[in-house]
């Protein structure tokens, strides 16, 4: 009897036995990735190292300066299930938290099955302090950075701005996105139940962030708040609404001022109310550049030794090209007859600049498909209009019409003499007429000075710059320049001992596919320095109000000279000693 | 006569042997013992390694905390400085225009 009852407890025990083996074989070999997957979810930790995106510095004279930087900030996440609505009442929405909440007590409590809530943004990193050693139930903080601007306003539509997925968009954040960004790195570690990460286990992954680059601009705040402001003083006095300024070095491509108005607060850049203020108008937006133009077509003409300042042709006020008829702005009697090229650019009169393309194609009576192609050729290779210039920032190429396909070619050439019928940038036409000034080097304008690395400024290197005309052509354009702005010079605002010169544009807008009589945009290009040396500065201003007349010499031209006087000071340019 | 017998001789000093040996309930408590002691060792050298990350994480918070802090003064520090806030100072607001002066001939 004994033996039959150890007899049935041993086969209960196989029975049981079997049981367990066939359900650890189910376990250990059937389900074993789950299973792993599971264990290893449980007591494994995998978190993003979230790569710092790079600040952006301006030059304080030979200083950079942060004007974009990073700060910690944390987003607050409730679960009203599990919170206490008693404990958050001060915690979270207290008065100190007034400007981060994004709910209200009353909308996060409402419905309390909702398991999450996100109550408040950015919030500083002392108050999240508190909030962490308060340890309040079912409050989550999750950290993150965001951008600051401690010069507020100054340059936005230069700098661009960073979106809420940590993109950059539009400006220097959009164009050097890859270089400021970094790269996310890793960490995969075990972790125990307070998820504090172990060194124990074979399988521990560290793979460190790899920060975005400190970029460092060209561009110096001192430089950029004065001409921002100028610009703003002007607009208001002239009764305009949008105002565009650039100042560069001309010998080493450095911008040194990029300004657009009106702007906006990139801390706020959602509050616009519209996209258009975000476009940066110096490097993304093409426009008809007008007689500025000119200067590169007298510039062609002495270059290829064809004519001078002295070249005289008679001037009868129009031309008729292709049939169109096509008339000097200044009808004055006393510019009819004989007049010199250097008169032309004077009186920026379009029949000098027609002249000129003539004699670019060998025939002084008529336009040739053998001048046309050489325009282009200085327009576009020479002097970089229609063309990418190499800017680190978004551009927009323009257009330049083909000198051999297509209908009305003369017509079209004709017109590109005085930069009508052609899109281009401000940058592309201050870059040209850097060339102009510079001895004749093409050098790439840029806005990148370097990067900082350990604190310290480590800069780009820069390229000598191709020579694409001669020094006496650009001597030339210099004296014809500096001239033709002696003529419109107002009321003696350049000071003595400085050699200044420049060139207005004033350009017919195209309103529904026709050029609007009542729509002009003024603009001025120019150069600056000592007497006798090279130009320390070249400035380009724009200026205009849609549906309204703006000319260049009323509106453009004081803007200049009111940059080019600070820029004299600023840069402690001597006068020549007589 | 049994062969340990013939060792008991008169006068002589003679030693018994006997072969001693552990039996198997004392051999399992001692490799239990044993097993008690390694495995012991093995968890507090675990612990220790884990305090030590407890530590490790607690001075990676520490110098989280105080970059954090480094990078509010760098911001903080950027605000006083920048021209807008010069521009609004109470300095600049009490400057006099410059006026043009003469100069001795």
């Amino acid at each position: 009897m004994a033996e039959d009852r150890i007899k049935f407890l041993k086969l209960g025990l196989y029975f049981v036995a079997g049981v367990i083996m066939v359900r650890l074989f189910f376990v250990q070999i059937i389900q074993n990735k789950m299973w792993v997957a599971k264990a290893e979810e449980q007591h494994t930790m995998e978190n993003k190292i979230l790569a710092k995106r790079g600040e952006i510095y301006m030059m304080d004279g030979s200083e950079p300066v942060a004007v974009v930087m990073n700060e910690k900030v944390y987003t607050v996440v409730v679960d009203p299930m599990a919170a206490d609505e008693e404990e958050l009442r001060g915690l979270i929405f207290g008065e100190d938290m007034k400007e981060n909440l994004v709910a209200s007590e009353e909308e996060v409590f409402r419905d309390r099955t909702r398991r999450y809530f996100l109550v408040a943004r950015n919030v500083g990193t002392q108050k999240a302090k508190q909030i962490r050693e308060a340890e309040p139930a079912g409050v989550w903080l999750k950290e993150g950075t965001k951008r600051v601007y401690p010069e507020g306003e100054l340059g936005a539509r230069l700098l661009g701005f960073v979106n809420a997925e940590g993109e950059g968009q539009y400006g220097v954040e959009g164009a050097l996105n890859k270089e400021l960004k970094g790269t996310d790195g890793l960490l995969k570690t075990v972790a125990d139940v307070n998820r504090v990460a172990l060194s124990i286990g074979n399988d521990n992954v560290k793979i460190p962030a790899k920060d975005g680059e400190d970029v460092v601009l060209t561009i110096d705040r001192n430089v950029q708040n004065n001409v921002e402001r100028i610009l703003k003083e002007k607009m208001e006095e002239f009764g305009k609404d949008q105002a565009s300024a650039v100042v560069m070095n001309p010998n080493t491509g450095e911008i040194l001022a990029m300004a657009n108005l009106p702007g906006y607060d990139p801390a706020n850049y959602a509050e616009v109310e519209s996209a258009d203020v975000f476009i940066n108008r110096v490097t993304e937006d093409p426009y008809e550049p007008a007689s500025v133009c000119k200067a590169f077509t007298f510039a062609t003409g002495v270059d290829l030794g064809v004519l001078g300042p002295e070249t005289t042709y008679y001037n009868n006020g129009y031309e008729v090209i292709d049939g169109w008829k096509i008339n000097n702005a200044s009808q004055y009697d006393s510019l009819l007859g004989p007049t010199s090229i250097q008169k032309a650019l004077n009186w920026s009169l379009n029949t000098g600049s027609i002249y000129a393309l003539k004699l670019i194609g060998g025939d002084a009576n008529r336009i040739t498909e053998e001048g046309r192609k050489k325009l282009y050729e200085y327009y576009t290779e020479k002097f970089g209009l229609g063309k990418e210039t190499g800017v680190e920032l978004y551009e927009n190429l323009g257009l330049i019409g083909d000198p051999v396909e297509g209908d009305g070619r003369d017509s079209l050439y004709a017109n590109m003499t005085f930069g009508q019928n052609m899109l281009v940038t401000m940058m592309q036409v201050i870059s040209g007429y850097n060339t102009l000034v510079n001895g004749g080097k093409k050098v790439t304008p840029s806005v990148v000075e370097g990067e900082m690395v350990g604190g310290e400024l480590v800069k780009k290197e820069r390229g000598e710059g191709e020579q694409v005309i001669s020094e006496e052509t650009s001597r030339v354009m210099r004296e014809m320049l500096w001239g033709t702005r002696t003529t419109y010079r107002a009321n003696g605002t350049d000071p003595a001992g400085y050699y200044i010169g420049g060139k207005t544009g004033t350009a017919q807008v195209i309103r529904d596919g026709k050029y609007s009589m009542d729509e002009w945009v003024a603009t001025y290009v120019g150069f600056g320095g000592t007497e006798g040396e090279l130009p320390e500065y070249t400035v380009m201003v724009r200026i205009w109000k849609d549906g309204e007349t703006t000319s260049a010499e009323t509106y453009a031209l004081p803007i200049f000279s009111e940059i080019s006087n600070y820029m004299i000071n600023y840069l402690k340019l001597r006068p020549k000693q007589e | 006569m049994r062969e340990s017998s013939s060792a008991w001789v008169r006068n002589r000093n003679t030693v018994r042997y006997t072969p001693k040996s552990l039996g198997s309930v004392s051999q399992t408590v001692i490799l239990g013992v044993l097993v008690l002691v390694v495995g012991l060792i093995y968890v507090t050298q675990g612990t220790k390694a884990t305090g030590f990350d407890y530590e490790l994480s607690k001075v990676e918070s520490e110098i989280a905390e105080l970059e954090a802090k480094k990078e509010d003064l760098a911001v903080e520090r950027a605000r006083l400085t920048s021209i807008a806030s010069n521009n609004q100072s109470t300095v600049a607001a009490n400057m006099e225009v410059a006026e043009v002066s003469g100069y001795a001939e």
